[in-house]
């Protein structure tokens, strides 16, 4: 009887994982970037650090209290950030380990932005579970830089909406109740002529 | 007659050597004496054995280690907190400084170049 519990378990335990997909990246060490970046940020919250960086934010400042108010879906965030003294001192085979994880299921391509005028590709993604983001995921790439920003947990669009004009979000314009493929980017503002 | 008297006084007033113990005798009397002048509670203090001090001073040792102690423990917590909200703002800040990366790439898409505004 024990044998066979234990058997069932081994059996079911891959397909229960496989059930729930995990919104956390499998981050590189990045080690070998690190020692050539000018300047190089990592930053890894989990939900014990959230919880106490939560109650160090101070609820009367609007910024402090919008980014409470963020903090209480979220389980974790993880942020690499590599700048260089010169272009192209990385590899995009460097990033790649990053990006093929976002092809597992769950991920959904919500922007992809290629620019030629700032050099910058930005991507991001979005996973989805029970009609609901539990996972953002960011890659910017630039010259001389690049960002790789992980959120996991309930992320609110709304919240991430509220956060216009703070730390410098744009408005995105986000629409909820349209598929994450069908967003639209804001419609440009056209200057008048006099 | 005065002779006898004389006689009989001398006896008396001989010099009689003291027993082997007078000294000690006489010392612990005068110890003894002067035990009962002193007041209890310096008897007790007097009393207290070195191991009660001994005792008394690990305990004290112990209460004001534990309080600094934890005063330091405070204070590393309210540092790594101090820290922890440092690095959300830092997270939240590169976030947006991203999506505004790819706002301003849509937004460049999107908006016809000027020359063909003002020629139309």
């Amino acid at each position: 009887m024990k044998r066979f519990t234990l058997l069932l378990i081994a059996l079911l335990t891959p397909i229960l994982a496989g059930a729930a997909p995990s919104a956390r990246l499998l981050l590189p060490n990045f080690a070998g970037l690190a020692q050539k970046a000018s300047e190089s940020v990592s930053i890894t919250l989990d939900p014990a650090l959230l919880s106490l960086a939560g109650k160090f934010l101070d609820g009367n400042d609007p910024q402090d209290a919008a980014t409470k108010d963020i903090l209480k879906g979220l389980q974790g965030i993880y942020v690499r950030s590599y700048t260089f003294d010169k272009d192209s001192a990385y590899q995009q085979s460097d990033i790649d380990a990053v990006r093929s994880q976002l092809s597992a299921p769950g991920w959904n391509r919500l922007m992809e932005t290629r620019s030629r005028k700032t050099h910058a590709d930005v991507d991001i993604y979005i996973m989805i579970d029970n009609n609901q983001a539990v996972g953002l995921a960011l890659i910017a790439s630039e010259p001389r830089q690049f960002t790789i920003v992980n959120i996991v947990g309930a992320i609110d669009l709304d919240k991430l909406h509220k956060l216009e004009g703070q730390f410098g979000v744009p408005k995105l314009d986000l629409d909820q109740s349209k598929p994450p493929d069908q967003l639209k980017p804001p419609a440009p503002q056209r200057k008048q002529s006099p | 007659m005065s002779n006898d008297i004389e006689s009989r006084l001398k006896a008396a007033l001989r010099p009689v050597a003291p027993c082997t113990q007078f000294s000690e005798k006489l010392v612990a009397k005068v110890c003894a004496d002067r035990t009962a002048q002193i007041p209890p509670r310096r008897l007790a203090a007097a009393g207290r054995p070195l191991a009660w001090w001994l005792s008394a001073s690990v305990a004290a040792s112990v209460i004001l280690g534990t309080g600094v102690h934890q005063h330091l423990q405070q204070q590393r917590l309210q540092q790594s907190g101090l820290e922890a909200r440092r690095e959300v703002l830092e997270a939240l800040r590169m976030t947006s400084q991203k999506l505004n990366l790819a706002y301003e790439a849509v937004k460049s898409q999107a908006t016809p170049p000027a020359d063909e505004q003002s020629g139309a």
